[in-house]
């Protein structure tokens, strides 16, 4: 296992932190705003990639 | 969803807006939660203590320097961290107070600064509130020489609140410590509603200790706080074990007897220090907290028989608001009682109000956005207007 596969799944947690901040900002509604949705699709981009990382590492 | 044998996974703040008046100011930064989940197990912040081997001098993490930043910010000679402002008020209780001194508190007092007193055998004296619960330097002056008389000489220590819990209101510390100084008595600023939610300057105020609550104002996990001192203060407040073992001859180094050695450790610590740049950063945009909190209040007030029982207009995010000639007037005849304004609201996604409470009540808006602020004045607005109050303003 490398130290890689470690740091993936911190930042995977991480981004997933960013996007239940995005939650609490906009409860009870969760409707986003342009800005709240064009972070949200980068934050669930950074996430398919992390695990993606962290599939090559740790089944490898 | 469960997070452990038994425990519910806590989805308060992601699902409802929570209005509870203590919990605002401690949700946690998105920085604070990642730094959680990388420092959670018990000792993680000791990895690389060295000698001489106390908390405050820690480097890696950054903790030695935190505790620098935190001092310089509250414009303070020294800060140590504590497990929540309640273990502040001990230190400097526990370091002044002997058995039978009378100290100075208030009529609007937080419960653990009379605890603090009790604890070390002093005796609590308050300074009573005026009828606009707001604690004066004249009543200070009254309640000092009220005292006197009582037990021929002025109380050692007095603990006066900045915002008090039960109103939200703001009172005038520096007048009262400019009257406590001439008996010399030495004040405990406490801002468990303030260090973390608006600017403090301690040198400013004159006061010689300022106590704050990581939980409450800081946007830190519980239970964690700081109390500062001046230069004057520190000695005495910070002073270094002198207690030697009568068998193993051994000593304890510069740990010190009032903050137990090294007190706020792991999870607690560092989540109050990742959100600490961005704590340092809200208080300088209270204003616009405030705005929030005006569209709720302007809300709530143009519901006809409710009114603000704290100073008004607000100069803090929390507020005591009395809705017995308007909410609590449904509850009598209504099927679910009292209890109607809790599910109302939480149809609505808003929680934090105490459930069956339509008398007088407390909520806090701080931390919201504007578009939450909106929703829950409209929310007020139209559950009045549901059951018949009426709204100024409506159609």
């Amino acid at each position: 296992m490398s130290k890689r596969a470690v740091d993936m799944t911190f930042q995977a947690i991480y981004t997933l932190t960013d996007i239940r901040i995005l939650l609490r900002e906009t409860a009870p509604s969760h409707e986003f705003d342009i800005h709240q949705e064009a972070q949200l699709v980068r934050l669930l981009e950074n996430l398919e990639r992390q695990v993606g990382s962290l599939k090559q590492e740790m089944l490898k | 969803m469960k997070c452990g044998s038994g425990i519910e996974a806590r989805q308060v703040d992601e699902l409802f807006i929570n209005i509870d008046p203590i919990q605002a100011g401690g949700r946690l930064t998105a920085d604070a939660m990642k730094a959680i989940i990388a420092y959670g197990d018990g000792y993680s912040v000791c990895d690389n203590c060295r000698k001489p081997n106390r908390l405050d001098y820690i480097s890696k993490p950054p903790i030695a320097e935190f505790h620098k930043d935190v001092a310089s910010w509250l414009n303070m000679a020294a800060v140590r961290t504590v497990p929540g402002a309640r273990r502040g008020f001990q230190a400097v209780a526990q370091t002044y107070v002997n058995k039978g001194d009378p100290v100075l508190l208030t009529s609007l007092s937080h419960y653990t600064e009379f605890l603090a007193v009790e604890g070390a055998g002093g005796i609590a004296r308050e300074i009573p509130a005026n009828d606009q619960n707001l604690v004066t330097p004249d009543a200070a002056a009254e309640k000092i020489e009220a005292v006197k008389k009582e037990y021929g000489r002025a109380p050692v220590l007095a603990f006066i609140d900045h915002v008090d819990y039960q109103y939200g209101n703001i009172h005038d510390v520096a007048g009262i410590t400019k009257v406590a100084h001439q008996y010399d008595i030495p004040i405990v600023y406490n801002g468990a509603y303030t260090v973390g939610i608006l600017p403090v300057d301690g040198r400013a105020l004159g006061v010689d200790f300022v106590v704050g609550s990581g939980h409450k104002s800081m946007a830190a996990p519980a239970p964690s706080g700081i109390l500062a001192a001046t230069a004057e203060r520190e000695k005495e407040v910070f002073r270094t074990t002198a207690i030697v073992g009568d068998v193993t001859n051994r000593k304890f180094g510069i740990k010190e007897p009032e903050i137990m050695g090294c007190t706020l450790m792991g999870a607690t610590l560092i989540g109050m220090m990742a959100s600490f740049p961005h704590v340092k950063q809200r208080t300088k945009h209270f204003d616009r907290e405030l705005a929030n909190h005006r569209i709720v209040m302007d809300a709530l007030l143009s519901i006809e028989g409710t009114k603000c029982l704290s100073e008004y207009s607000r100069k803090h995010t929390m507020t005591r608001i009395d809705t017995i000639a308007s909410f609590d007037k449904v509850a009598e005849s209504h099927k679910k009682r009292g209890y109607y304004l809790q599910s109302a609201l939480e149809e609505r996604g808003i929680t934090g109000v105490i459930p069956g409470a339509t008398k007088v009540w407390k909520f806090n808006t701080y931390g919201m956005t504007t578009k939450q602020a909106e929703h829950l004045g409209r929310s007020f607005e139209a559950i009045a207007r549901e059951n018949g109050i009426a709204v100024k303003g409506a159609d």
